[in-house]
């Protein structure tokens, strides 16, 4: 084979008849998905058949390593994950930092195909070309720190774990996947595996990872090492992790969502900004695989009704959605509820948004404190927001309501609940109030997976003002955003599939990565050639969901956005219209070469060579 | 005074670029177990990089006692294992506290990079440095690794 770099095959896994084969993929595979994503989304594009229940044995799970992964380029060791979604009924990936992309990749293979069911709960384990399904009854019920280090004393500490919690064994659709702390979080995609009866993923690989040029890319990741040691948002990341930016948010553009969207600027937001609780609390830092501008921070109660709780976070989104969105100004709370997140497996941004939700129903009298069975009020959120994440992860009394995240909760509590829930496509959304960002609000509606921040990050441009080709971007204005979020879209699909950090895409604009590509595996590739692949990958996913009848009509923004101006602070006044919204999907489904529906036509998938 | 690789386990992030950047300096390639150093993630408060370069950081216990051939050996107080004197017996991997005695065909370990190391230069947090020894630090990691036990 010419390229290097790759392992060349792709494992698939049946766990209903414990079967396992590797696939090879030749050149031709690798130049059109690339990598990570791409390769995770062709294998669930391919594999999961029309209509297939989410959480039934048909469908796919997909785990990719991207082309970096293993590699020593700086933030470059992420993996995907990818299936059709239990909570969006869409092809949804979820990205994660933890070591496993790469372990794989020295275990043989680019990318991992798990399909069916096993009879009980069970674990895969991956050693080079030694492929088992386990039993895993010990470890059932057991929370996401519990099961790595039981496997790890079984099977050595140089074994990587992706595991599920509890809320994926219970198949809350908000469940995430855990590896090392750092989860992939959104979409159900914990639910996927606990459907499959599967508790963990555990993989050791030993093989050599070889690049095809290793002094040229040892002298790449020297220059970017020094680029990003000069950068402040290295230094800003490094010293106050993720959040950093939540104070400018709040103050100078009043986009940051707050109790449940009802305001957009946090009163209270001092006592969550890091700048406030770093020196306080953060003990040490923590990075993904690969990562040379650690944002990962160890946050460490030692004392007080929340002593002992240690995680690597607060990340900006938690620090809005178990923070802001609730009304939880308490960070000692918010580290204890992310923590309960973590354990249980599930989602920060979802189970927030969804409790926060929760929430402003009792504040307008459409559940009562007799029906959750304490008061899930703003005043005692600090109290609440944890208690009610332990009552979600384990489907106990009123949790059961919210496990599912808004959509189901909202259809559940019935009573005119749907009106105050937040969600495109049944996602929950992420930080950033789209009421005063309106190409970001279009990106909630077409990002395949429901609203997501990062299928096209357009919150950077619009906060900005600048990003890649664009200069004096207007976060009010809808012209050119159909455009302009197509394009970032692609730029997105290329990132996830060469595996690097998005925090990076400000260092590496798509125009570096050839080079970096080339050293790895030899192939070149023009800055064309990489969007035509993320414009691939995108489309692969807008097929999907137009087969599962996922179309227009269900992209739409929900009522607070489009109905409810920001009440005050520097966004006062903003919201996405019906006509604005419709101009800008009108616009997009153009740029896209899309029908006005929302599906790809047969021409487009023709020129992008999709089958 | 000789400088040695340092540790500062309190200020590595987990992140293995250090690995990754030693074992494709020496081989072109990557291969974890075979960096002459090693990072070990132990849960969520726990990273480290485990170092050795000269007798000082481990005293006692110090391979070159226990190579039954004698073939590891001190330059500068700096050790290094003679390659046409191994056996590839074993027993320094087995004896090293640090586990960064290496096997292949022959036991292997640092070499500081010919004096300019490559796992220094690229660690982003200066959780290794090339100084003076420090005994206390390379007892921080003795701890660390006792724990794992
Ligand atoms: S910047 Fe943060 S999220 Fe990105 S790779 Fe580094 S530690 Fe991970
Ligand atoms: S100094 Fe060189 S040989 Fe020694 S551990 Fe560091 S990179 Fe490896
Ligand atoms: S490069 Fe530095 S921070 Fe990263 S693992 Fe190595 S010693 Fe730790």
């Amino acid at each position: 084979m010419k390229m290097k770099g790759y392992t060349g095959k792709i494992l698939k896994v049946d766990l209903t008849t414990e079967k396992s084969h590797a696939r090879p993929f030749d050149e031709k595979h690798a130049r059109k998905y690339l990598g990570g994503q791409g390769f995770a989304v062709e294998i669930v594009y391919h594999g999961v058949p029309k209509g297939a229940d989410p959480l039934g044995p048909q469908n796919v799970l997909a785990m990719a390593g991207g082309v970096f992964d293993g590699f020593p380029v700086g933030t470059g060791g992420k993996v995907a994950f990818a299936a059709k979604s239990p909570a969006t009924n869409t092809l949804a990936e979820s990205i994660m930092g933890g070591s496993i992309g790469p372990e794989l990749r020295h275990a043989g293979y680019d990318a991992l195909e798990i399909v069916g069911k096993a009879e009980s709960p069970s674990y895969l384990y991956i050693e080079n070309e030694r492929i088992e399904v386990k039993d895993a009854a010990d470890l059932w019920g057991k929370d996401t720190r519990q099961v790595p280090e039981m496997l790890k004393k079984r099977h050595g500490w140089d074994v990587k774990v992706a595991c599920i919690g509890v809320a994926g064994e219970k198949l809350s659709k908000i469940a995430s996947i855990d590896c090392d702390d750092r989860q992939a979080g959104r979409a159900g995609l914990g639910a996927v595996m606990g459907s499959k009866n599967l508790k963990a993923i555990v993989i050791r690989g030993t093989n050599d990872l070889v690049p095809a040029e290793p002094k040229k890319l040892l002298g790449i990741a020297f220059r970017y090492q020094k680029i990003y040691e000069a950068a402040p948002s290295f230094i800003e990341d490094t010293k106050y992790g993720t959040g950093e930016f939540l104070g400018w948010i709040n103050k100078e553009k009043g986009v940051f969502p707050t109790r449940n969207f009802q305001e957009s600027v946090f009163a209270e937001r001092e006592k969550i900004d890091p700048y406030y609780w770093a020196p306080k609390y953060v003990t040490k830092n923590k990075a993904c695989f690969a990562c040379t501008k650690p944002c990962g921070k160890l946050f460490e109660v030692k004392s007080g009704k929340f002593a002992g709780v240690a995680i690597d976070g607060i990340e900006y989104e938690t620090l809005y959605s178990l923070g802001g969105a609730c009304g939880n100004s308490d960070v000692e709370s918010v580290a204890r509820a992310n923590e309960l997140c973590d354990l249980l497996g599930m989602d920060t941004i979802s189970a927030g948004v969804t409790i926060g939700f929760a929430m402003e129903l009792m504040q307008r009298g459409i559940i009562t404190e007799k029906d959750v069975g304490f008061k899930l009020t703003w005043d005692n959120a600090s109290d609440a927001v944890p208690r009610m994440v332990e009552m979600m992860g384990n489907r106990r009394g009123f949790g059961d309501v919210l496990a599912d995240g808004v959509k189901v909760a909202a259809k559940k509590i019935g009573k005119g609940a749907e009106r105050y829930a937040v969600h495109t496509k049944g996602l929950e959304p992420p930080a950033y109030d789209v009421r005063g960002m309106k190409g970001h609000g279009l990106a909630y509606m077409t990002s395949t997976r429901g609203a997501c921040h990062l299928r096209a990050g357009f919150y950077a441009p619009e906060l900005v003002g600048k990003f890649w080709k664009w200069e004096g971007i207007d976060r009010a204005s809808t012209a050119n955003k159909g455009f302009m979020v197509s394009q970032t879209e692609n730029f997105m699909c290329v990132y996830d599939s060469v595996g690097l950090c998005k925090f990076s895409r400000g260092f590496y604009l798509i125009a570096k990565l050839p080079e970096v590509i080339e050293a790895i595996t030899g192939l070149t590739f023009t800055e064309d050639e990489l969007l035509k692949i993320g414009e691939r990958i995108h489309n692969m996913k807008g097929a999907f969901n137009a087969r599962e009848g996922v179309t227009r009509k269900d992209w739409l923004l929900p009522p607070r956005i489009l109905q409810d101006p920001i009440p005050e602070g520097p966004s006062k006044g903003q919201k996405i219209s019906v006509e604005e919204m419709n101009t800008m999907l009108d616009d997009y489904m153009k740029a896209r070469g899309w029908t006005m529906d929302g599906v790809p036509t047969p021409e487009k998938l023709k020129e992008l060579d999709i089958d | 005074m000789v400088k040695m690789l340092v540790p500062y386990p309190e200020n590595c992030t987990g992140c293995r670029f250090c690995e990754m950047a030693c074992t494709i300096y020496h081989d072109g390639k990557i291969n974890h177990a075979d960096a002459r150093l090693q990072v070990h993630r132990r849960g969520v408060k726990v990273d480290f990089p485990s170092v050795c370069t000269h007798c000082v950081s481990c005293g006692e216990d110090c391979c070159v006692l226990h190579c039954p051939v004698e073939a590891i050996k001190k330059k500068d107080g700096m050790v290094y294992v003679d390659q046409e004197e191994c056996t590839a017996c074993g027993e320094c991997v087995e004896v090293c506290p640090f586990g960064v005695m290496r096997m292949e065909e022959k036991a292997f370990n640092c070499d500081l990079c010919g004096g300019s190391p490559t796992c220094v230069k690229f660690c982003p947090m200066k959780a290794i440095v090339y100084e003076e020894p420090k005994p206390e630090q390379y007892e921080k990691v003795k701890k660390l690794l006792a724990v794992e036990e």
